[in-house]
């Protein structure tokens, strides 16, 4: 049983003639890290939204083929029993915090969910460890960086105990600091706590470093999926579907165009130094001998 | 929308401390006190009570000025047109066709300021000495049914963020070079639309994601929703209660079984 099932996965919001998704088949495996890349409109919002069953029920439309979380199918389950499965978190940091203490935002949903209140206090003051945000119970949402309350929402989705985080674009509004700190947890809670991670970005930047896998997708359609070295490797393909490529997958490709003899593809500045470090080095090496 | 401030001011001084469902009660009767009275002097005790909570309670000085700038300027306007308006009695003091002013008249003019003041200060105790959540708490808590609650909150909640955003769309706009201070009263309503709009669209497309998050956090799965901290009398908030409540029962049974006027 995958976290998320899709097999040939379509769906039209009401009102659209167009496919927001248009035959999508993508698992994503428990524990897995993975980031949906791709343009405004290429479909990575729609499924972050089915992923906890906002499309099709809040979001109304026609969906076919298979689309399934933990097993369950969108379709017949309600938002309210997949919401303790999958939390979401979306790409605006304000318009989701609505609650007057960081306390009640985190406390919120076990709320709703009936949880007895030392048990609420319990997961409360759990979930704002795990997001590095603990002592702030008293602290009013508004007066947080952006940084800051993208965590606290993640907290709020933790403390209904989900086995997946969903994100739309988090890091959207954040400054460089707040973006490594969001990154820096989500990939804490997926080492150490087995969460699995679903991510939308349309900068590849931050996926090349943390995810398993990378789906590309465009117009509805993912149209390639795979280790990120594998996917992200070319820069100027990444551009052509509207994504930010790796800064160093730039200078791997102008490295390869300009050097001879230097095939690079790396994605990262760790893979980038051992490149060169042992492609310089061996070249020392054969003038010396 | 930008003038908001919220009253409420950091102290754990007993009145903090009371529950704010006896808070509210103790509003209730103090108002109704204040509107039974009529004498001068009987009122002017009153609002030293009142003086004398707010200074227990350490309200911040510049808050309490600012929130009793336009109680003052209220009551200055009573003074002054009360005995304008109601001549009645005597002796009288003054007496120029149309304008008779009379001592009664002045001093009821007086006593309704006081009383005014006393209800602002009544008000006012609650609100700096009750956090908004307390005092959302408490209203569910008294019956209020809690998706009415959670709008409550939820509407001061997002004051400050309203008001940020209608401060950065009026800057995005000046920068366009449109001048939202010149011109006569029209030319400023109109060029206000400018700043309407977006205002506008802005909250919709944020009423939008809260609907998808609030429901993405199981909002309305269960009937029976429990509340991180339940609010629990303790014997001092009984005691409180009763004292609110006798404030207004005896002066109020004095006045109307007895008929002694107060």
């Amino acid at each position: 049983m995958q976290a998320l099932h899709l097999r040939d996965a379509r769906f039209r919001y009401k009102g659209s003639t167009a496919w927001a998704l248009d035959g999508v088949s993508l698992d994503v495996e428990k524990g897995e890290f993975v980031t949906i890349l791709g343009a405004n409109g290429s479909g990575k919002s729609t499924i972050c939204l089915m992923s906890n069953g906002l499309v099709p029920h809040a979001l109304p439309g026609d969906l076919e083929g298979t689309a399934e979380v933990f097993g369950l199918d969108v379709r017949s389950h309600p938002v309210t029993e997949l919401a303790t499965k999958v939390g979401i978190i979306f790409q605006e940091p304000e318009s989701q915090l609505f609650c007057m203490s960081v306390e009640e935002e985190v406390a919120f949903g076990p709320e709703n969910l009936a949880v007895p209140s030392d048990e609420i206090r319990e997961r409360v003051e759990w979930a704002l460890e795990l997001v590095g945000m603990e002592g702030y119970n008293d602290r009013s949402p508004f007066s947080l960086s952006g940084g800051q309350k993208q965590r606290v929402a993640i907290a709020a989705a933790l403390s209904m105990r989900p086995d997946m985080l969903v994100l739309d674009e988090p890091a959207y509004a954040l400054d460089p600091v707040g973006r490594v700190e969001l990154y820096q947890v989500l990939k804490g809670l997926k080492e150490h706590h087995g969460m699995t991670v679903l991510l939308a970005e349309c900068d590849s930047e931050e996926a090349a470093k943390y995810s398993d896998k990378v789906a590309l997708m465009k117009d509805g359609r993912v149209i390639s999926y795979g280790k990120p070295r594998d996917v992200l490797g070319d820069p100027e393909r990444l551009r052509a579907l509207g994504v930010t490529p790796p800064q160093v997958s730039e200078v791997s490709a102008l490295l390869k165009e300009r050097l001879e003899g230097a095939d690079f593809s790396f994605i990262s500045v760790d893979e980038a130094e051992r490149a060169i470090n042992e492609k310089f080095t061996n070249r020392k090496r054969g003038r010396e001998q | 929308m930008t003038g908001f401030i919220d009253l409420y001011t950091e102290a754990g001084t007993f009145l903090h401390r009371t529950d704010p469902r006896v808070k509210i009660v103790a509003v209730a009767t103090l108002s109704l006190l204040a509107l039974i009275m009529s004498n001068l002097v009987n009122l002017l005790v009153l609002a030293a009570v009142m003086v004398v909570l707010i200074l227990f309670g350490r309200a911040s000085f510049k808050k309490t000025m600012l929130a009793f700038s336009y109680v003052f300027r209220v009551m200055a306007l009573i003074v002054v047109l009360w005995p304008l308006f109601n001549p009645g009695g005597t002796p009288v003091l003054f007496d120029l066709w149309p304008i008779k002013i009379t001592e009664p008249g002045i001093l009821a003019g007086i006593a309704t300021a006081v009383r005014i003041f006393c209800l602002a200060a009544a008000w006012y105790l609650l609100m700096f000495t009750t956090s908004q959540r307390d005092l959302v708490r408490g209203l569910v808590k008294m019956g209020l049914r809690f998706d009415f609650g959670l709008s409550l909150a939820m509407s001061l909640r997002f004051l400050p963020t309203f008001s940020a955003i209608v401060e950065s769309i009026k800057e995005a706009q000046r920068a366009r070079g449109l001048e939202l201070d010149k011109g006569n009263f029209r030319k400023r309503a109109k060029d206000y639309v400018a700043v309407l709009v977006p205002t506008v669209i802005t909250a919709l497309k944020m009423a939008d994601t809260l609907s998808l998050a609030l429901q993405s956090r199981a909002y309305g799965a269960r009937a029976d929703r429990t509340y991180v901290r339940e609010l629990k009398m303790r014997a001092g908030d009984y005691v409180a209660l009763f004292i609110a409540v006798a404030v207004f029962a005896i002066p109020a049974t004095v006045k109307y079984i007895f008929s002694v006027p107060l």
